[in-house]
């Protein structure tokens, strides 16, 4: 699992979370993700486009946040849910709640991979 | 996927439960397919659960925890012995077998 998170520009923060978010990974996250929240960021844009896999630990950290978040007056959009983790959100009834309308599409792959800075 | 979606929380739920502060453990995981049914065991020697007792999700709460026994069930048969060791079965019939049920009917008419 591979995690990059951008601090609020203008009132938006960025999360981008690759590869497999399990109960062994999501280890690495909490504390960033807990700086995050305490940032108290208006809004969090979650990109889980390249999120290959999330079991229910995965899932829990990810309800933390937007509940969190959401308890602060802000919000989070999460986007690009596909495959395996998109099936987890729809059984668990998160893609109501905790998708926009527009996210529950998912997107098309992107065309070239970007090379990003991680952490 | 159904089927790997299952067993990491059937593995995990061992791991972070049935063996909760244990620095060693051991668990015997077999897989057995037959006839596009795969079928697989975990047997631990931890602590054991009810998992009839286990309410389902309060999805409108948004629960954070308590999901991977509803992933586990959702996806797959599921059946649990409690002993020693503890006999967690999951089971599913496989796609593939459903394919080439269908090809064999097609062909058949």
């Amino acid at each position: 699992m591979r995690f990059e998170i951008s601090p609020a520009k203008e009132g938006v923060a960025r999360l981008v979370i690759e590869g497999e978010l399990d109960a062994v990974s999501v280890a690495e996250l909490r504390s960033d993700l807990e700086k995050l929240v305490k940032a108290r960021p208006p809004v969090v844009e979650v990109d889980l486009s390249q999120l290959r896999m999330v079991d229910s630990s995965g899932v829990g950290a990810l309800v933390s946040l937007y509940k969190r978040v959401r308890a602060q007056g802000g919000n989070v959009n999460i986007t690009g849910l596909r495959d395996q983790p998109l099936a987890i959100f729809r059984l668990l009834r998160l893609d109501r709640v905790m998708l926009s309308s527009d996210s529950r599409v998912p997107p098309s792959p992107p065309a070239h991979k970007q090379s990003k800075s991680r952490h | 996927m159904q089927v790997v979606s299952a067993v990491g929380e059937a593995f995990n739920n061992v791991v972070l439960h049935g063996y909760a502060g244990r620095k060693e453990a051991s668990i015997d995981l077999r897989i057995q397919t037959r006839r596009g049914l795969i079928r697989i065991e975990l047997r631990d020697w931890g602590a054991s659960f009810d998992p009839t007792t286990v309410p389902p999700p309060a999805f409108d709460t948004l629960p954070e925890s308590g999901l991977g026994l509803y992933i586990m069930q959702s996806f797959m048969e599921m059946t649990y012995r409690a002993g020693r060791p503890n006999l967690l079965t999951l089971s599913k019939r496989c796609l593939a077998e459903r394919a080439g049920a269908v090809r064999k009917a097609e062909s058949a008419t």
